[in-house]
């Protein structure tokens, strides 16, 4: 079992700044958290703090149920992979998966079958007397799992262990996280500041922005339903589209207007705002870039905006829309698009565009939280 | 058609200069060359001649009379040779490696943690360090008269435990190239601190050490004030002392040869120390010049 507890942490520096505020989270046992967020907010203080690296200034962290304060970071049962791979640059690879064990004063023949396993789930076997310097990054970064898997700690935590690799050799090494944490079953914390990684890899993420927890949930859920205009920004690629609106309340149905425009609202959200007792409000539209269409030839009620950019991307293509009040972003199929439309002829074309009601977030303009979370 | 022979004349005078420029510097090198090893060159030279010969003017030639002087200064009772070699040696040695350790140990404790009144701490080492050793060391003197350590080799390495101006490089190499990920990798792997700073932090370090070692050892094997105020008896004697001694003697038994071969046989050891460590010496000092 290898639950961890944050209950009320609190991080203040000497110079009075707080990096994290009351910081609540539970982690099941076997459970991938990762904590997302913009540079600055707080994650990796609060990694560190687990780790035992930094003081928990307030607050209690448990693993286990075992309260860990105070206790010594070799103590706590955790392994951690560093950002900059931390490894021992005068031992070589087999010396730097050992060291843990040697310190632990295992018989020399289990850290042997110990590493030499590690070493072959990695890929790194080839590897084992090579000192660091002699090897690339994304291998850097196997042996640091290495190091970390031969622990066999309660609790693994990563502190944005991709990002010093190259953009390719990123996604690869992703992939083989999730095949490692299906082979290792353990309880992982991973701290990284983009959106694609936490989404594709955690069980539940926590966004973080200024040292607040904004929302915890499970990708879905913090896809489908931010509870904040940041939360909704920071996740998904390209990032949400939002648009100034009213939304007008008459007796049990809602409308709303955006840039003039009447916007369909679904069913399913109306019903949401009654149950949530939501009134007539200036509000702030939030929509996915997957979420808007073009709209057909006469189609009434649609959004105009003329083609800035058009960025082809393979089997879609996004379109960069400026509508006088903001620039607006689409995900078009490839597929529906014309090839000359596809390759120069959409710049400065006027088009029109529709949301699809059903995938409408409403943010309230002044907390910047969502309508419904808010209620 | 015009550009091109323009530009030819241009590439010709361009080699030219460069030419003139490389003629220049390369009859620099060699005139700094022939300062630097000239004189090594003429006391090698020396050593190998008799009194006489030397007296007689500068020879490019080696003589015959090398063992003849060797076994002379060897064999000189007034000046045991030998014995200042051991104690040279003694001190050098235990000087460097007293110094590069425990300046390490302080640098590392500057760098690694943050504790109350350390800037406080930083400052008064570099204060110290602006200190010259002439100015303690009447005081210093009877500090050790008072402790019976007199005429001891004690008291020509022990203070090196405090080395402000070692401590400073190293830490600037610490700053440079000691990344506290590790340090606290090995904490969570399950390292003590005083292990970690054994087993992980003193290898990182090796190059500074090196570099610092090197020039603490020579500092101490050329040292001539402190030891010529403790040291009294003969068989405490360093090198530095013998052969300012031999200098002074009397007019009449004045050896140059001697003279000569005592130094030879005293920078032998200093010629192996940088024959063995140069390569730390390069590296070192310009490390830690750019932040990486």
């Amino acid at each position: 079992m290898s639950t961890v507890s944050l209950k009320g942490i609190k991080k203040v520096y000497d110079n009075k700044v707080t990096a994290v505020h009351d910081f609540n989270l539970e982690v099941a046992d076997k459970e991938f958290v990762v904590l997302v967020g913009p540079s600055g907010c707080g994650k990796s203080t609060t990694l560190r703090m687990v780790a035992g690296l930094e003081e928990i200034s307030a607050g209690d962290l448990l693993i286990d149920g075992v309260l860990m304060n105070n206790v010594a970071p070799n103590e706590r049962d955790i392994a951690m992979v560093f950002q900059n791979y931390a490894l021992y640059p005068h031992m070589t690879v087999y010396g730097n998966m050992a060291f843990a064990l040697k310190l632990k004063k295992i018989p020399k023949a289990e850290i042997d079958a110990k590493v030499k396993n590690a070493a072959e789930i990695l890929g790194i076997t080839d590897y084992l007397k090579r000192k660091p310097k002699a090897l690339s990054g994304g291998q850097c970064q196997r042996v640091a799992i290495g190091r970390a898997i031969v622990r066999e700690p309660k609790v693994f935590l990563m502190d944005e262990p991709l990002s010093n690799l190259d953009a390719k050799l990123r996604n690869q090494m992703r992939a083989e996280l999730i095949k490692l944490r299906h082979r290792i079953n353990t309880t992982f914390i991973y701290v990284t500041h983009d959106q694609t990684e936490a989404m594709t890899l955690g069980d539940r993420i926590v966004v973080m922005k200024d040292g607040y927890i904004m929302q915890i949930g499970t990708p879905r859920q913090v896809y489908d339903r931010p509870e904040s205009v940041f939360v909704a920004g920071f996740i998904g690629s390209p990032q949400m589209n939002f648009f100034d609106g009213q939304l007008e309340r008459n007796g049990d149905s809602f409308s709303l207007t955006v840039n003039g425009v009447s916007v369909p609202v679904s069913e399913g959200i109306q019903a949401d705002f009654l149950a949530g007792d939501i009134q007539s409000a200036k509000v702030k539209v939030g929509v996915r870039p997957e979420h808007i269409r073009l709209a057909t030839a006469g189609t009434t009620n649609a959004l105009t905006g003329t083609v800035d950019v058009c960025e082809r991307m393979g089997g879609e293509v996004h379109l960069h829309l400026n509508t006088g009040s903001g620039d607006v972003v689409l995900r078009v199929p490839a597929a529906e698009l014309t090839d000359e439309q596809q390759d120069s002829g959409y710049f400065g074309t006027d088009v029109g565009f529709t949301f699809i009601s059903r995938h409408i977030h409403l943010f309230d303009p002044e907390t910047g939280k969502n309508l419904l979370a808010q209620s | 058609m015009k550009n091109s022979t323009s530009n030819m004349e241009l590439n010709r005078k361009g080699r030219t200069g460069l030419n003139v420029h490389r003629t220049i510097s390369y009859i620099m090198l060699v005139l700094l060359c022939f300062l630097c090893l000239f004189f090594f060159y003429i006391l090698i030279i020396n050593a190998t001649r008799t009194n006489n010969e030397i007296q007689k003017g500068i020879s490019l030639l080696p003589g015959s009379h090398f063992m003849a002087n060797l076994k002379s200064v060897l064999n000189n009772s007034t000046i045991p040779i030998l014995s200042g070699l051991k104690n040279s040696l003694i001190i050098s040695v235990c000087a460097a490696v007293l110094s590069t350790y425990f300046s390490a140990l302080t640098a590392y404790g500057i760098y690694a943690y943050n504790f109350k009144y350390k800037n406080l701490a930083y400052a008064l080492i570099l204060l110290i360090m602006m200190m010259p050793t002439q100015v303690s060391a009447m005081g210093f003197l009877r500090l050790i008269s008072s402790m019976g350590m007199k005429d001891t080799l004690w008291p020509l390495f022990l203070p090196n435990i405090a080395a402000p101006i070692v401590f400073f490089f190293i830490k600037q190499y610490m700053e440079a190239n000691l990344r506290l990920e590790i340090v606290e990798a090995a904490r969570i792997d399950g390292s003590k601190e005083f292990h970690t700073f054994n087993t992980i932090v003193l290898p990182i370090l090796k190059p500074a050490l090196a570099v610092q070692a090197i020039f603490t050892f020579v500092c101490s094997w050329n040292n001539y004030f402190l030891p010529a105020l403790i040291l009294d008896s003969n068989t405490n004697k360093t090198m530095p002392i013998l052969i300012a001694e031999l200098r002074s003697a009397d007019y009449l038994k004045f050896n140059m040869a001697a003279i000569y071969m005592t130094i030879a046989i005293a920078i032998v050891p200093v010629i192996i120390v940088y024959f063995f460590l140069s390569k730390y010496i390069v590296g070192g000092v310009t490390t830690g010049s750019v932040k990486g």
